[in-house]
């Protein structure tokens, strides 16, 4: 092998893979441009849609408020957002749409309750979306209402609001931050798919686009082996994976830290700690590098752009699958799941995400991506150096040419 | 002194699915001198292309031998190649690359001294007439200037033989007239060119001597007039269809 040749190679292949715009745009645009657009899609039209809402008004009917608690009534009728009605058969009223809660005042079930006491009875239309938020509304209302009238009677009776209160719940979880946030649970699935869609084109483009724009023969007669040739071709279309891959991955930290975190007012949830940056660097370069070789041998089949699409989609189907019938949160990275080519790769990086690192399953996931690697590799010089596939006139497909010549005896 | 190129006994059998073993070279034999213009004159089929596809070590011969400046197709691919200009309608250029990174490319992975590229690059810019476009990509070119920078890139890394393989064809008359002329200097700067065509005209025009192939055999290889001679014939296209006749009524 001769790397000054592969790397006058490979650096013709990336100049010109960054001058076309089909590769730019899956393997860099998208990657990099794709969830902060659609974050930013998403949450402006949850706010647009929320405020929406916001403006309706709740159209409520109150009826036999006991005396005492006029109040409540005073604090509803304020709440520019509910508008107090009073028809005359409110519960047909609620099935037919023209109000949305009913709101009954009882007398207070407990046998020992105090004269003020009453019970709630709201009569509303679930399959209704505006039913449903007056619904909320009116609890909300009656809730805080009845937190204020206790806290008062509490006082009028010299008790402090912890004396009467009897019990507190503090929650605690054991999970860290890092766990509970859903988005590592993705990532991973999202990294997989981007790595894939990013070294799909140049896959095609090394291959079957040296076939279609006739360069193929052009460099099979350069001065430099065959070997260099495809090395040059397979570092270029690793290269482009690895970068979509980790736009991707940047990209939706970024997406997820500035736009999502503020939202949700916990922002160290939605961060990737530092210290799984090695791990997810070994697992996005053996990926790409495994993703490469695969495509590229059944790219290298096409004869031309379309075709090389059509031959690449099986695989592409083939290395997301595993992923997505193990994202589940449950499942757990053991040697058997490490022995699933790419799927180990998105539990390791997984894992990594949530700092935890089961270094037995890791270093099974290296020697199976290792192993995987070289044998797509060792795949790959065989077909080349058969001459009618160099010269595109091999007309069958991958598993035909596998039968009668790789797997001949 | 050897010839630059010599074929001994080249051979080379396809399988094809459907008609099984396919002849398409048969021991053909035949040297090139220095400085000369080869041509391989055949009709479609004839054995043309795959003959210098195994010359430029694309195809690997079933037998025989064959040797560019003194490298073995076979045994020295590489060294056959560095010495090798390779020039067809097959051998596009990259789209997307610039003229001068075009010939900057194949200057550097054909073993070009790299201290002197840049150097063999302005030339080949200037010698082109390729300076307004030299910035420009490829595929923004005109038809006439792609056939420039792709002769510039056949000779990017000055090879002592060139093969043309059909060069001409798909060519408006201007284009190919400035082929021909390009070959041409090219063999006044003392180039061995071997030129394959099926155009009577180029061949009578441009080569110093021909080898009438036909279903993979030669059937004549000499110079024009001494074809001439040997046949009575004046026009070429009458030598060739005289002999190709022969071939058939042998066969």
């Amino acid at each position: 092998m001769n790397f000054s040749d592969i790397r006058v190679l490979y650096w013709r292949e990336i100049r010109s893979a960054l001058r076309d715009r089909t590769i730019v745009t899956n393997s860099i645009l998208l990657p990099m441009l794709l969830y902060p657009v659609m974050i930013w899609l998403v949450y402006t039209g949850i706010t647009f849609i929320s405020g929406q809402n916001e403006e309706l008004k709740s159209r409520i009917m109150l009826k036999d408020l006991p005396a005492a608690h006029l109040r409540l009534k005073r604090e509803i009728e304020i709440d520019k957002a509910v508008e107090l009605l009073n028809p005359t058969d409110p519960s047909t009223a609620v099935r037919d749409g023209s109000l949305d809660a009913f709101v009954e005042f009882l007398p207070a079930k407990a046998e020992l309750a105090m004269p003020a006491n009453f019970s709630v009875r709201i009569t509303y239309d679930e399959s209704r979306d505006a039913s449903d938020r007056a619904m909320n509304r009116v609890w909300d209302k009656i809730t805080a209402y009845r937190g204020s009238y206790l806290e008062q009677e509490a006082s009028r009776l010299g008790l402090s609001k912890a004396d009467f209160q009897n019990f507190a719940i503090d929650e605690r979880s054991v999970s860290s931050d890092r766990a509970v946030s859903a988005f590592i649970v993705v990532l991973p699935i999202f990294f997989i798919i981007m790595l894939a869609v990013g070294g799909m084109h140049p896959a095609i483009d090394a291959t079957a686009g040296e076939r279609e724009n006739s360069t193929w023969e052009t460099v099979m007669t350069a001065a430099t082996s065959r070997a260099n040739v495809l090395v040059a071709k397979y570092l270029y279309v690793a290269t482009m994976a690895f970068i979509a891959a980790f736009l991707n991955l940047f990209a939706m930290i970024f997406s997820m830290g500035t736009v999502l975190a503020p939202l949700f007012g916990n922002s160290s949830s939605l961060r990737i700690p530092l210290e799984s940056a090695p791990v997810v660097l070994i697992g996005a370069v053996l990926l790409a590098l495994f993703v490469a070789a695969g495509m590229m041998i059944l790219a290298s089949f096409a004869r031309n752009y379309k075709e090389g699409q059509s031959l690449i989609s099986p695989f592409y189907i083939a290395l997301i699958m595993p992923v997505l019938f193990l994202q589940a949160p449950g499942v757990e990275f053991t040697w058997r799941v490490a022995l699933i080519p790419v799927a180990n790769v998105m539990m390791m990086i997984r894992e990594a995400f949530q700092g935890v690192y089961h270094w037995q399953s890791i270093g099974i996931t290296l020697a199976v991506e290792t192993a995987c690697i070289v044998v797509a590799l060792r795949i790959a010089m065989m077909v080349i150096s058969h001459e009618d596939f160099v010269m595109g006139s091999y007309t069958g497909s991958f598993s035909k040419f596998a039968r009668e010549r790789l797997f001949k005896k | 002194m050897n010839a630059p190129v010599v074929v001994r006994n080249l051979k080379k059998v396809f399988y094809d699915e459907g008609r099984g073993e396919v002849k398409a070279v048969d021991s053909i034999n035949f040297e090139c001198r220095e400085g000369e213009v080869f041509g391989l004159l055949g009709a479609n089929g004839a054995g043309k292309t795959t003959t210098l596809r195994m010359l430029s070590t694309i195809l690997t011969p079933t037998a025989g031998t064959a040797t560019l400046m003194g490298n073995d197709v076979v045994s020295n691919p590489q060294g056959v190649r560095k010495n090798l200009g390779f020039y067809s309608a097959t051998t596009a250029l990259y789209p997307r690359l610039t003229t001068r990174e075009t010939i900057d490319f194949f200057a550097r992975i054909n073993q070009y001294p790299a201290d002197q590229v840049e150097q063999r690059v302005e030339y080949l810019i200037q010698r082109f007439g390729l300076t307004k476009y030299a910035d420009a990509r490829i595929e923004k070119l005109s038809s006439g200037m792609k056939q420039k920078v792709s002769i510039a890139r056949t000779i990017a890394h000055n090879p002592s033989i060139l093969i043309f393989d059909e060069p001409t064809v798909g060519l408006d008359v201007l284009n190919a007239l400035d082929v021909v002329d390009s070959i041409r200097e090219l063999r006044d700067e003392g180039k061995t060119i071997i030129f394959s065509t099926h155009i009577m005209s180029e061949a009578e025009r441009l080569c110093d001597r021909i080898a009438i192939i036909h279903g993979g055999h030669i059937l004549a290889c000499d110079t024009l007039a001494a074809l001439r001679e040997s046949t009575q014939q004046h026009y070429l296209e009458d030598i060739f269809v005289l002999f190709v006749k022969a071939g058939q009524e042998m066969v």
